[in-house]
């Protein structure tokens, strides 16, 4: 029982990770909350939906598909509703407004033209299971996990190892120095909102299967988000142990305590964290300059 | 008639509510994505008294206003003691304001998510307006009070303000405590205006219309935000739009307005001379 | 006003540490009550870092603030304004959407006992009270000469008169102490010439003793006595105009060798 509450926590955390490092992504360059991130994973999870349904795509290319869709769509929710805001210099909460905005605009826009209904995808996985530890866990739960790992890695290397990767970190600290260094920002930005997409495209797909497909499902994202302040907002290692902490945690009080006790647990650790520990388990100062 | 009389009802309600989120951001400087949690508060506490214990409309009316300031100390204390910043604080009570709706969804005496019917119809249109207008008038003796003067002082600058002798802390706190007074009220109008109530009227997206109604109407204007919030409720209604058609246009109306015109309808001004303050003649005494 | 020598305000071993600068290090200086006491250094000296200090805007690492004998370290700005200390910042920070008037009636209302109710409800009391207050708040503004621009917004002020604003906007507290960041910074000559007036005007007329930082080396030479000479967030010399204008190590950290302060 233990450890099979372990397993479930660490497979949703996973999935909670891959959502909380586009927070984090996008929060370490541009320092706001991006709520539209939620929207995103929502727009990521259709694009898979409608890959997988009407051309009967296989799972490797309706998950390149979905990254590839949700990474556009990010970079466009940038380009529409952020970018003059960032060059003016708005406050950031003017930032998290406007994102808030296009998390409400794009979820009605689904929710008024698909509709209501909930989609499922079909089985890629069918209910393979595997034994770990004596107790048996789904395959995509699995999967998921290891998924998650595997894609946080490589975006860790990506952002140390390459030039790209180099300035983004640049970017984190001192963004007119960075553009004086002659760093395109614009392009910068752009790339940053392509990866935070990405990955909102491999979260929608998982979430998916996992939890079916509807306009309202990237609310989930409250808890991804939470898992990102957990972590420590701008921090990559921290989206991923936030992510897992929170999974697990979460997993446990509702198996152990109470279902409903779960979600007042998450909101009471958010409030917690953002009093006590506003820079979470791993995140970076980010005092706002007095 | 009995149409339009009830989308002026629900315009006048909503107008309360964002009164009080008015003063809190507009005002103070604060940002809140959870005072629907408030209005609530408000409006179960109200319902509970008059439905189960047959408690006088008013004096539920009242503590269900006194109960959603009550409740606003548990996260005003907390987070504005921290002196989060903006964005962080605006998100924590957003936090809260979930919590709290999950917390009402899962109580016996609010019949959980199902909602709480048959409350009684005792909203009235006099009695909205008196309460509008009794509040706009509280509203504008308060921001030229003592302790009004000092909300602006924080909003236009925190550290200046303290220099001048203002409580950060403590003034911070009071204009959460009063704008949850007012959504507390509005909320105690809406359910006895509209019989019945459910946890979902009271969610993170009704707590964005709010702000996007104060964002809209003008940071520092009563008057823009009272008239964008009658627009925002009465415009759909008469035009009978779908909801969902509605909050399309409310994300796409946030963007652009942070976009294009962020100072909103009319910041930092008044529509009428009636918030004008009259100044001393100069030259009258010397010193 | 007579310059005492009973020590107004005083600061022992003062240290700040910002992630091991050591923008303060263990700085000790008097302020005698009555006096026009100036704090000169040159850039990033920690005498800004000094002021903020004293008036509770950072936590002292170590050091004592001492005011009237009373042990002030650490209070919250607004507690220390209530004991007496007011100041100006050297990036001006006024209130600035607001009126001129509205800049100084803030600090006075903040001084009054009001009852909330009876600010809720507009009672003929509380109606009264505003009314003295901007009739006071009006005063103040013709003091600095500033009655032209009462109902003018405070970021629409020319420069020059607003640091003047920030000046009665402090003096609004009815401070003992004022403290003025650099309040010639940006003025041409002819205006600082003015303000070094207004400087020693506002020290007669409000009985203020006055703690100054600035770099327009006239204005400090004409109207500061003692002059404190902060270097690298210590004290490097402390004496009158012409101690400290002949004062070798004050002339080399400051102008660097071989020149003159004049």
């Amino acid at each position: 029982m233990f450890l099979q509450t372990l397993i479930t926590g660490l497979s949703i955390g996973g999935i909670y990770a891959l959502m909380a490092v586009g927070y984090s992504l996008v929060f370490s360059v541009l320092n706001f909350s991006n709520f539209a991130h939620g929207a995103v994973i929502m727009l990521g999870a259709y694009v898979g939906l409608a890959l997988a349904t009407k051309l009967d795509f296989g799972f490797g290319l309706v998950l390149a598909g979905s990254v590839a869709g949700a990474g556009i769509i990010a970079v466009l929710n940038e380009k529409l509703a952020y970018s003059s805001l960032r060059r003016r210099k708005a406050p950031s909460l003017y930032l998290m407004i406007s994102a808030m905005g296009c998390a409400v605009f794009l979820e009605n826009l689904v929710y008024a033209t698909i509709g209501s209904r909930f989609y499922a995808f079909p089985e890629f996985f069918g209910r393979q299971v595997v034994t770990i530890f004596g107790s048996s866990v789904s395959l995509l739960d699995v999967g998921a996990f290891l998924f998650a790992l595997i894609a946080i890695l490589g975006l860790h290397l990506f952002i140390n190892r390459t030039r790209t990767g180099t300035a983004i970190r640049a970017g984190v600290c001192d963004m007119t120095m960075c553009s004086l260094m002659g760093v395109d920002l614009n392009r910068l930005i752009a790339i940053v909102f392509l990866l935070a997409g990405a990955f909102a495209g491999v979260a929608g797909v998982f979430l998916g299967i996992k939890y079916l497909v509807y306009p309202t499902m990237g609310w989930v994202t409250n808890k991804a988000y939470i898992a990102a302040v957990i972590g420590g907002l701008g921090s990559l290692p921290g989206a991923l142990a936030g992510g897992l902490i929170l999974g697990v945690v979460e997993t446990f009080v509702s198996t152990y305590i109470s279902s409903v006790l779960r979600d007042v647990f998450s909101f009471t650790l958010l409030i917690a964290f953002l009093v006590w520990r506003p820079n979470g388990l791993m995140g970076i100062d980010s005092e706002e300059k007095v | 008639m009995d149409y339009i009389l009830s989308i002026v009802v629900l315009a006048c309600i909503n107008m309360i509510a964002v009164l009080g989120l008015s003063i809190f951001t507009g005002f103070t400087g604060l940002f809140s994505l959870g005072h629907a949690a408030f209005v609530g508060v408000g409006a179960y506490t109200s319902a509970i008294l008059t439905y189960y214990y047959s408690i006088p409309f008013p004096l539920a009316l009242a503590a269900g206003a006194a109960a959603a300031g009550a409740v606003s100390l548990v996260i005003g204390i907390p987070t504005l003691r921290a002196k989060l910043r903006s964005d962080y604080f605006a998100i924590a009570i957003l936090g809260f304001g979930e919590a709290l709706r999950v917390i009402l969804e899962n109580l016996d005496i609010t019949n959980g998510a199902r909602g709480l019917p048959g409350i009684d119809s005792f909203t009235t249109l006099p009695v909205v307006l008196l309460c509008l207008a009794v509040g706009i008038l509280v509203a504008r003796n308060f921001l030229r009070s003592r302790w009004g003067v000092a909300c602006i002082a924080i909003r236009e600058d925190p550290i200046a303000a303290e220099m001048a002798g203002v409580r950060l802390f403590q003034t911070r706190l009071l204009s959460l405590v009063v704008s949850a007074v007012y959504c507390g009220l509005s909320g105690g109008l809406l359910a006895h205006f509209l019989s019945f109530i459910q946890p979902v009227m009271f969610t993170l997206l009704q707590s964005t219309q709010l702000l996007a109604a104060v964002i809209a109407g003008g940071m520092g204007s009563i008057t823009g935000p009272l008239i964008a919030s009658f627009v925002f409720i009465a415009l759909p209604e008469a035009l009978r739009v779908a909801q969902m058609w509605r909050l399309v246009a409310y994300g796409l109306l946030l963007v652009l307005i942070m976009v294009y015109r962020p100072q909103g309808l009319m910041g930092y001004s008044e529509l009428s001379s009636l918030w004008r303050r009259k100044v001393p003649e100069p030259g009258r005494r010397q010193l | 006003m007579n310059v005492s020598t009973e020590k107004l305000f005083s600061a022992r071993g003062l240290t700040k540490h910002f992630d091991g600068i050591r923008a303060v290090d263990s700085f000790s200086f008097d302020v005698a009550e009555g006096s026009i006491t100036g704090i000169i250094g040159p850039n990033g000296a920690g005498k800004t870092t000094v002021f903020n200090v004293v008036t509770g805007i950072y936590r002292p690492t170590s050091g004592k603030v001492l005011f009237r004998s009373e042990n002030i370290t650490g209070l919250r700005p607004d507690r220390v304004v209530r004991k007496g200390i007011a100041r100006t910042f050297q990036n001006i920070r006024l209130f600035n959407r607001r009126t001129c008037l509205d800049n100084v009636i803030t600090p006075l209302f903040q001084r009054e006992r009001c009852s909330f109710t009876g600010s809720l409800l507009g009672t003929p009391g509380a109606r009264r009270l505003e009314r003295d207050l901007y009739e006071r708040a009006f005063e103040l503004l013709r003091a600095l000469g500033l009655e032209r621009f009462a109902s003018m917004q405070a970021n629409n002020l020319p420069y020059g008169l607003q640091r003047k604003l920030e000046i009665a906007r402090a003096l609004a507290t009815e401070p003992s102490l004022l403290l003025l960041d650099e309040p010639a910074a940006g003025m041409n000559p002819g205006e600082t010439r003015g303000l070094a007036n207004l400087i020693a005007e506002v020290r007669e007329k409000f009985r203020v003793t006055i703690l100054l930082i600035e770099h327009h080396m006239d204005l400090v030479m004409n109207i500061c006595s003692p002059i404190v000479v902060m270097n690298f967030g210590t004290l490097l010399a402390r004496g009158t105009p012409d101690e400290v204008r002949s004062n070798p190590d004050v002339v080399a950290a400051y102008l660097g060798k071989g020149k003159d302060l004049r």
